[in-house]
């Protein structure tokens, strides 16, 4: 869909889900990594868990469908190399700290004046200008900074994070919209433009609109066990059931609340509950509760009621009970039970790709969007480092081999 | 500014509700696109019942996240199962680009007005179809929120603590993580209509698309057999790596140090630069293999400090460490401030309303300042009179026939 484009990916850990997203809508994107290959092929998990380049799995999450050149921007050779190959190029990503760039000679107005129909993206912790601009930062640390981190954890415990980093994630995915935003402009005027994507503003979206609450004197949630304090509400989503857990929207109001009322009839049906259990209004209560016709605590009771109940299901019955009953209930999945989806293997979602050189083939997930005309294809797995350097250093640019091995002794390849 | 706007020439019609649809259809507001948001009277969106609002009891214009979700946008509302109504929705259909749908899969084709019966109409029409597993499959029409999504796809149990029951992300994850996807699809497929005249049907589950951001911990498992559970905040790299109360009530600091230079930092920092030398902590691996000692000693060095303070001094050092923000740490917070996040736009109800402003910039076309959401039907006599062209005639037709309802 977007092969007749080419994509110059020079992130770093940061920001390589963006030119995958791109390579994956079929944008032809070249990772630029330095010599002995980029520094998140150091993140783990690894194959086998024997530590790699070429055998990291968080490369490998991040970089289908993308090709690898090595390059060592900090010398001219270098450079020089990358200059010819922006000048092909239709948009250019970089996730660098502010500054960092510009030093090199490859800030946005150096690239520009190469080729000014480029678009340039760039992905940082907090944007490139402002007071925090060059703040130290980690995916933590920007999950703290953007609001949150604050609102997730157990109530007696510090917030805590998704273990699976996700700051840059927000940012990246963000980025890739952006790109073609600019792109789209590109097309009616000719010209290019600098992209500034902020992962603490991304990953601000996460706090579904809380970190306005104070702006309009309303308070602020609080973290709580599998749930959310509201004011004098406390929430619970994660109820046991026989053999793990699940999520309940256990809610009130118009829209939330038919599907507490249908739970609690079936918990009645089972004896579960009472008939005055079964019989509150879902939808009023939390007005009930605000004019004093009920009290707060009594959310406290019905969580327990439900708990017992849902305490001698599995996950699976849950789940059925739920599409059955029309109610809000989900397992929460193991990555193996995710793995396993029906759901994700009636559509046909994990995707194989050939590792030859590890002699196997890794299931990989699948398309994220299906387009009926142009469909997401998965065509290469993630490089190895330097896969394409002769590819794309040799056949297009022209370098000979004796060239590229002068060029690989001195370190710039 | 409009001749200039990125997406000045796109024209969007939008069926989206809750979060994930409107939060992507807003990003093309934001960069110019015409936006004409079709919502019913009898079944308002769901955001307008959602926390945080101007005030309690809550009224349909009173919800934060529906204003957030929704500034930039033409608010009409429209009955698609009256005749007339759905004459309406048709020539919308004719005029837009694209069209974008949030319902329950499968409710679109039963009103009639499924893909295929509007490509009947606007043959090189983009639209895009979201909802939580798909517009496929045993699940397809499972409905609900991107917190059950997020239980489904894996989030929920990666987040929270060994010993514990999982505690799962904040609020309806995934409608966080998918609008960045659609939004992503929706261009590309417009460039491969403007290359080659090919519209085309996207269909985007919310749990297909976030799995992308479990991508390591999905591949652990297909490769490695291993089943990642939560580990708090612990980290395979960083050490210390978590969040330590500072002084006063819910005041909590982010520190993440990766390798020695930071931690000889962070140990100067705390006015204890000899621990860098201790043994147990003067490598990573040390630091690692000693975390719980580590995160004592950073924990009770974190108690006696006032959290902005810390986070100040932790910065000028060079160490990744940030204060866990409230809303009233992040509407007043000057790098926010810089970069005009937070803004207060006119609202009807309230004078004015906080909206998230756009979370990257353009540097030669920047997104477009808005007013709040649109009340209920405000914009009816903009998008049939001068959209669409009818005559006043016609618009009272529609009145009487119930068509706007």
């Amino acid at each position: 869909m977007l092969s007749p484009y080419r994509v110059l990916d020079l992130t770093n850990e940061r920001g390589l889900l963006c030119g995958q997203m791109l390579a994956d809508l079929g944008a032809d994107v070249i990772q630029v990594e330095p010599p002995g290959g980029s520094r998140a092929r150091r993140i783990g998990p690894f194959v086998d868990d024997a530590p790699h380049p070429d055998r990291s799995l968080h490369w490998w999450a991040h970089c289908r469908n993308k090709r690898s050149v090595t390059l060592d921007l900090d010398r001219d050779a270098g450079r020089e190399l990358l200059h010819r190959l922006i000048l092909g190029a239709d948009f250019l990503i970089e996730s660098e700290t502010p500054g960092v760039q510009e030093k090199r000679g490859l800030g946005y107005a150096d690239v520009a004046a190469l080729n000014p129909r480029i678009v340039y993206v760039s992905i940082t912790p907090f944007g490139q200008t402002g007071p925090k601009a060059r703040w130290a930062d980690s995916d933590l640390v920007l999950m703290a900074a953007s609001g949150p981190l604050l609102l997730t954890g157990d109530e007696d415990r510090p917030p805590v994070r998704v273990g699976v980093p996700q700051a840059y994630a927000h940012a990246s995915a963000e980025a890739a919209g952006a790109a073609l935003i600019a792109h789209h402009e590109r097309v009616r005027s000719g010209h290019g433009q600098h992209v500034d994507v902020s992962a603490q503003q991304a990953v601000a979206l996460a706090t579904q609109s809380y970190i306005l609450a104070s702006a309009v004197g309303f308070p602020d949630a609080r973290r709580a066990s599998g749930g959310v304090r509201l004011g004098p509400l406390s929430v619970r989503f994660v109820y046991p059931a026989s053999d793990g857990h699940v999520s309940i929207t256990f809610l009130f109001g118009p829209s939330v609340g038919p599907f507490t009322g249908r739970l609690m009839r079936w918990i009645h049906e089972e004896g579960g509950c009472d008939e005055a259990t079964r019989d509150k209004d879902y939808v009023r209560l939390f007005e009930q509760m605000l004019s004093g016709e009920e009290s707060f605590g009594e959310t406290d009771r019905l969580k327990d009621v439900i708990a017992a109940f849902t305490r001698t299901k599995s996950k699976a019955e849950l789940l059925a009970a739920a599409l059955a009953r029309d109610l809000l209930i989900a397992p929460v999945a193991t990555t193996r039970e995710v793995v396993e989806s029906t759901q994700l293997a009636a559509r046909g979602y994990w995707q194989d790709l050939a590792h030859p050189e590890l002699g196997r083939s890794v299931r990989y997930p699948g398309p994220f969007a299906r387009l009926g005309a142009t469909p997401i294809g998965y065509r290469r797995r993630p490089p190895t480092v330097g896969e394409h350097n002769g590819a794309i250093l040799g056949d297009e640019l022209g370098l000979t081999a004796p060239e590229l091995q002068r060029l690989a002794a001195e370190g710039v390849v | 500014m409009a001749a200039s706007a990125a997406l000045a020439d796109v024209k969007v019609l939008d069926l989206m509700w809750a979060i994930a649809g409107p939060a992507a259809t807003r990003v093309l507001a934001d960069y110019g696109a015409t936006v004409v948001r079709i919502e019913s009277t009898t079944r308002t969106d769901i955001c307008r019942t959602v926390a945080p609002f101007h005030e309690l009891p809550a009224e349909p214009e009173s919800a934060v996240l529906f204003q957030n979700a929704n500034a930039g946008k033409h608010m009409m509302t429209l009955d698609l199962g009256n005749t007339a109504g759905r004459e309406v929705f048709l020539d919308l259909v004719r005029w837009a680009d694209v069209v974008c749908e949030a319902y329950t899969a499968g409710t679109m084709r039963a009103l009639g007005i499924g893909y295929e019966a509007l490509r009947a109409v606007n043959p090189s029409l983009v639209m895009l179809s979201t909802c939580l597993m798909g517009q496929t499959g045993p699940l397809a029409t499972y409905a609900g929120f991107g917190n059950l999504a997020a239980s489904m796809t894996g989030f929920g149990n990666l987040c929270g603590w060994p010993d514990r029951a999982p505690a799962g992300p904040f609020g309806a994850y995934t409608d966080y993580v998918a609008p960045r996807f659609s939004v992503a699809a929706l261009l590309a497929a417009l460039d491969h209509r403007r290359r080659t005249g090919e519209g085309q049907h996207i269909d985007v589950a919310q749990a297909e698309a976030s799995i992308h951001f479990l991508g390591p911990a999905m591949l652990d498992y297909t490769v490695n057999g291993r089943v990642q559970t939560p580990n708090g905040n612990t980290d395979p790299e960083y050490a210390p790596h978590g969040v330590y109360a500072a002084s006063g009530e819910e005041r909590w600091l982010a520190i993440a140090v990766h390798d020695d230079t930071g931690f000889a930092a962070l140990a100067r920092v705390m006015g204890q630069a000899a621990l860098a030398e201790d043994p147990r902590f003067a490598t990573a691996d040390a630091r690692r293999a000693h975390r719980h000692a580590l995160d004592e000693r950073v924990g009770a060095w974190v108690a006696t400090q006032d959290a902005p303070a810390a986070e100040t001094a932790l910065q000028a050092a060079g160490i990744a460490a940030a204060l866990c923000a409230s809303s009233a740490d992040l509407v007043a917070d000057p790098q926010l401030a810089h970069r005009e996040h937070v803004q207060m736009v006119e609202h009807p109800t309230y004078g004015t309303t906080p909206i998230e402003g756009s979370r990257f910039r353009l540097s030669r076309t920047p997104a477009a300042a808005h007013a709040s959401a649109p009340t209920l039907g405000r914009d009816n006599q903009y998008v049939l009179e001068t959209i669409l062209g009818y005559d006043e005639e016609r618009v009272t037709e529609l009145v009487v026939a119930g068509a706007l309802g």
